[in-house]
């Protein structure tokens, strides 16, 4: 496995937070920052009206949003941003049905070196559509991207699209040829999770998390199905695939994973219906950051996915 | 110690070893032969891997230090020439290992249909590593195509993966619906509904001629003619057991080694397990089974006592986001008792078999929350006559949910169109009853739904229950059948909104109670799929009354009536003596002149059917379709030619409206006629639709009557021109067929929508007049054929001799 190299690195995403909701404003509800303390502390006392900076134009404009450029742009937090390294964002709104749960926020640095990819996924005319995407170093790939399409049920994205399920591929770019293949592999871009964004819209949305070798988005990721069609009366989640690189293969078709509702940070996720952002001891397999996101269907809460590192 | 050999690293022999292992580690010095150059790999989660969704390393069962770990030594990539049982030698490429006790892993080969072109570079099973990689390798092209022959599960495993590596792929199958042997046609429906979502095209019914390509495959022919270029075959049509080796050891071997329950063959120191097996006359090819009996092999080669026993199976498809299970048995039976349970908006739909008070089968797609309760029940064969009421609620049944017989409305989208003469969607309607229209009248006024011909008006009262819930009380309305709360119109609507063009599809979308509908709804659902989509929907002729399958009216003591058509009540003396000859050939005791002009042959044996239609195709007649729901006849008088009185040629025009219309599946049957004058000796005022000839044109009426009710014919159209009377009878008659209810007459019809809505549509709106005409001619495309003559053709070949067996005897 491409992602069992398990040497210290730069991260790609370096904060994640999660806000949510609280009257007509978004408060910071959890946030991992590292070392960034200054950031974290700008973060802290500020809080969004809806369409007010990154997260309020998630919510107002309720899809995914990526920003690439905080200067002159609506982000808030510009110059705390700054101080820290962090030059890039990506919003993801979480709804249930039209009622937004949270806006989960990822901030990334730009130095050159860190690759991987954050995609936002977008229909249009039948076809699966970069909507914008922040690919670190990657800028072959970046570009490749903006001049692919995926139709239904081909490649991550339009595999997603079509299942309406999150998929978790393996070995982006040496062993699955996608159409990207041959820049991914360039690029160093191993592991990719691909997510159903449902939006009140009902436009279809796709977000893919794509992971380099040297500077990951996570060296672990799990897929849980919480779907009532899945789970029935018993709730909780299973675990539907999983890959670690301290672990190897999460999944197991005779005996799978279960987490009840409120146990562990995904009974967390189940029992909350809310992101979890998770730092410190007690995080499966010795890591010290996870962050679980809850993907609602039709009938409410559906998959939780999360990644550690 | 012992010598243990083992061949076949499968994933059979690996559990056993497992098993074996574990409980006694010093037992045997292991051999492991495998023609593959690798050990064991969990062979199922192949898919997962051809799709990029796993590694293949996260599916070795066993790797090399395993193997090491546990002494076992190992011979990959090496095949066993033949086994010496009286030295007890088994003997490899690379030489012999005797053996003590000798275990037969070698599993199963994938079946090759033997069609042309079956063995050119690209045709490729899915059976192991190298199948998988030959399938990846053929996807690293842009737009590359793949074909897929089987819609079993490994078939359509395959086409999910290929289809997620960014091929075009076609998946063709012989049955008339996905697997056939795990599902019935409603989940079949549902899976083909999910595959093409993905971008996958689903051929049914789809026998394949023959593979081409020079040098290399380059596409699929059907035998239908149907050409599918390829760039790579995937043939997964099944499995057959690898068992020469044992045939050319001489162990006993039927459809594959014979085994008792200690896995033992017909030599008591060679053992066999997994798909090279046959136990009881079963042979195996899910995974469970084989783990039971890797677990009884183990202990009988440590001499403890088990036995194998062949158990209730459950089928899962490895395509991330179907989630379907199959159990048991659901064939039909007298004594068995569906229920079924539809959500459309859901995509599920579950149905559970029970025989007595126990489940002996259930079928289930999009909700598998309690399959393995299901399952539980199936396999203890658990008493459920207690819960018999609430069972397919599952386990955690509160006392809650019923079927919905809203739900079919309440999951269209918006732009579905409700009312088809207005063009009104549901949306449209929904805005509307949220500004305030909050009753039928209301939706008339505002959006124009309903009021036109007012055939939707049931289902637009179901959006305004839909979206005012308790505060709209829906009128009570007559269901089509037991089957369903919709009516008759209700059904015709939503087969065209939601464009259902199969029974399953309509059975599942609109929610039917039953699993494959009843004697009531069928023959009219085969009608309106038929009236409303000619080139998709096949008729079926399971969903036809008697005498359209017999293409004869039966009578009363068993026999049939035969009745050539006669065009326009016209007939020679040579089609006359045709018919006198048939009489007597085939002992016809009444011959009969009609009341619609025709000869009608009663007391015909049904045996006799095929031979006396030959009689009569070959002297140029065809079927006179007096069984059908359709065109009878058009009766007509001599008009000019002959009588003082004509205005017009009315035979001739008789002959040509006949020639147009025979062969229509209408509602009910339709009959016609054309009267040269006013005197109308053809009594075509009483017919569905009657032209009486003046000397300024043709007056055409529609709508009478002459049966259990009496009914003049009203006024459609006056008009000029016999190529106008075609017209507006082609297009009055097609506006019957999309829609009438079944089984009305198009007098009934026209009460219901009123005579004026059916001339706006067929007399003023000219355009629409035409659209209406060329929709009939397109269906007419399809069935303006001779039932007889298809008949005789298909059946031909059972009444030939079926190959001369002295000449293959002599060869």
């Amino acid at each position: 496995m491409d992602i069992a190299i398990d040497t210290p690195t730069r991260t790609f995403i370096e904060v994640t937070e999660v806000w949510v909701p609280e009257g007509d404003r978004l408060v910071l509800a959890k946030g991992e920052y590292g070392t960034l303390s200054a950031f974290e502390e700008a973060s802290r006392a500020t809080s969004f009206a809806k369409g007010e900076g990154l997260p309020g134009k998630a919510w107002s404009e309720a899809r995914p949003v990526v920003l690439k450029a905080f200067d002159g742009s609506y982000f808030k937090r510009t110059e705390a941003a700054a101080e820290a390294g962090l030059t890039s964002a990506v919003a993801i709104p979480v709804f249930d049905g039209a009622a937004l749960m949270a806006v989960l926020v990822v901030l990334c640095g730009d130095d050159g070196e860190r690759t991987g990819a954050i995609e936002v996924w977008a229909e249009k005319d039948g076809l699966l559509m970069l909507d914008d995407g922040y690919y670190g170093a990657a800028k072959h790939f970046e570009w490749v991207s903006q001049h692919t399409h995926f139709p239904r049920g081909q490649g991550l994205p339009g595999g997603v699209w079509a299942a309406r399920t999150p998929i978790l591929m393996r070995d982006l770019g040496s062993g699955y040829r996608f159409i990207r293949a041959e820049s991914a592999g360039k690029a160093g871009l191993t592991t990719g999770l691909g997510l159903p964004i449902p939006t009140p819209s009902g436009t279809d949305y796709v977000l893919t998390l794509l992971s380099a070798r040297g500077t990951p988005i996570a060296r672990r990721f799990e897929i849980w199905d919480a779907r009532a069609a899945k789970r029935g009366a018993k709730g909780g989640a299973v675990l539907a695939d999983g890959i670690c690189a301290r672990e190897g293969a999460l999944w197991d078709e005779d005996s799978p994973r279960e987490a009840r509702v409120w146990q562990g940070p995904i009974g967390q996720v189940l029992g909350t219906g809310l992101p979890v952002v998770e730092t410190g001891a007690g995080i499966a397999a010795g890591y010290t950051s996870m962050v679980a996101l809850p993907l609602y269907g039709a009938d409410g809460l559906a998959h939780v996915v999360a990644w550690y590192l | 110690m012992q010598k243990l050999v083992v061949i076949g690293a499968g994933m059979a022999s690996g559990r056993a070893l497992e098993h074996l292992i574990e409980a006694d580690p010093t037992a045997y010095d292991i051999t492991l032969f495998n023609a593959e150059p690798r050990g064991n790999y969990n062979r199922i989660m192949l898919s997962p891997v051809l799709s990029g969704e796993k590694s293949f390393e996260e599916i070795v069962t066993h790797d090399e230090d395993w193997y090491a770990v546990h002494g076992i030594t190992t011979r990959f990539g090496e095949k066993v020439v033949s086994i010496d049982r009286d030295r007890k030698v088994v003997i490899g490429e690379n030489g012999e290992v005797p053996y003590d006790k000798l275990v037969f892993g070698t599993g199963s080969s994938a079946f090759i249909i033997p069609c042309p072109g079956h063995d050119l570079p690209g045709v490729v099973a899915f059976r192991d590593l190298e199948d998988t990689t030959a399938m990846s390798e053929a996807s690293a092209t842009p737009g590359a195509r793949a074909v897929v022959i089987g819609g079993g599960l490994l078939g359509l495993e395959a086409a999910a993966g290929l289809r997620l590596r960014g091929m075009e792929v076609t998946v063709l199958h012989l049955a008339g619906h996905l697997m056939e042997r795990q599902l019935d046609p409603s989940a079949g429906y549902l899976l083909q509904k999910d595959l093409e979502r993905r971008g996958i095209t689903v051929l049914t019914e789809a026998s394949t001629k023959e593979i081409y390509g020079n040098g290399k495959v380059e596409g699929v022919r059907l035998v239908d003619g149907t050409d599918l270029p390829a760039d790579i075959v995937v043939m997964a049509v099944g499995i057959r057991p690898q068992v020469q080796l044992a045939k050319d050891s001489g162990l006993a071997v039927g459809r594959a080694i014979h085994v008792d329950a200690q896995m033992v063959t017909s030599d008591p120191d060679i053992y066999a397990v997994g798909e090279c097996v046959e136990f009881e006359g079963n042979v195996f090819g899910l995974v469970a089974p084989l783990y039971d009996q890797a677990k009884v092999l183990a202990k009988t080669l440590l001499g403890q006592d088990d036995t194998f026993v062949v158990k209730q199976l459950s089928t899962k498809l490895k395509v991330t986001g179907c989630d379907l299970f199959s159990a048991g048995d659901f064939a039909d039976g007298d004594t068995r008792e569906d229920i079924v349970f539809r959500d459309p908006a859901r995509g599920v739909y579950k149905r559970l078999v029970i025989e007595g008070d126990k489940l002996v089968g259930a079928v289930m797609y999009g909700d598998t929350a309690d399959s393995n309760w299901f399952f539980g029940l199936i396999k203890d064969g658990a008493d459920i006559a207690e819960m018999r009421d609430t069972l397919i609620f599952g386990p955690a049944f509160q006392g809650g949910a019923q079927a919905d017989p809203l739900a079919a409305v309440a999951a269209l989208p918006d732009d579905a169109e409700i009312c088809g003469c207005n063009g009104v969607c549901k949306g449209d309607i929904v805005a509307a009853i949220k500004a305030g229209a909050t009753d039928l009248g209301a939706v008339k006024a505002t959006t124009k739904a309903s009021a036109s011909c007012g055939t939707c008006t049931g289902l637009v009262e179901q959006v305004l229950a839909v979206t005012l819930g308790d505060d709209f009380k829906m009128p009570a309305a007559q269901p089509m059948c037991g089957c369903t709360d919709l009516t008759h119109e209700d059904v015709r609507r939503l087969i065209k909104a939601s464009e259902l063009k199969s029974m399953p599809a309509v059975w599942q979308e609109l929610g039917w109670k039953t699993k494959d509908g009843c004697h009531v709804c069928r023959p009219a659902l085969n009608f309106y799929l038929l009236a409303d989509w000619p080139l998709d929907y096949k008729d079926d002729l399971q969903s036809r009354f008697i005498n359209e399958r017999k293409h004869a009216n039966i009578q009363k003591d068993g026999t049939f009536s035969v009745m050539p058509r006669m065009w326009g009540g016209i007939t020679t003396p040579d089609e006359l003596r045709a018919i006198a000859d048939a009489a007597d050939k085939y002992g016809v005791p009444t011959v009969k002149v009609t009341g619609g002009q025709r000869i009608d042959l009663l007391g015909v044996k049904g045996e006799d059917l095929p031979a006396i239609w030959k009689d009569l195709n070959d002297a140029g007649m065809v079927s006179g379709q007096a069984y059908s729901k359709g065109l009878r006849t058009v009766k007509t008088c001599v008009g000019t030619d002959h009588c003082r009185f004509g205005t017009q040629d009315s035979t001739g025009l008789g002959i040509k409206l006949e020639k147009a219309l025979w062969g229509s599946w209408t509602p009910h049957k339709v009959k016609l006629a054309v009267s040269g004058c006013p005197r109308n000796c053809a009594e075509a005022t009483c017919k569905d639709v009657g032209v009486i000839c003046v000397d300024s044109g043709y007056q055409v009426g529609v709508a009478g009557a002459a049966g259990m009710d009496v009914k003049e014919t009203e006024r459609l159209a006056d008009v000029k021109t016999e190529e106008e009377v075609l017209d507006y009878t082609r297009a009055f008659i097609q506006l019957y067929r999309e829609n009438a209810k079944y089984l009305d007459r198009p007098y009934k019809w026209v009460a219901k929508v009123g005579l004026d809505w059916v001339k706006q549509q067929v007399v003023e709106d000219v355009a629409n007049r035409q659209a209406l005409v060329d929709r009939f001619e397109l269906s007419q495309s399809i069935y303006r054929k001779d039932p007889w003559a298809e008949h005789v053709a298909r059946e031909q070949p059972r009444y030939a001799p079926i190959a001369n067996l002295v000449q293959e005897a002599a060869e």
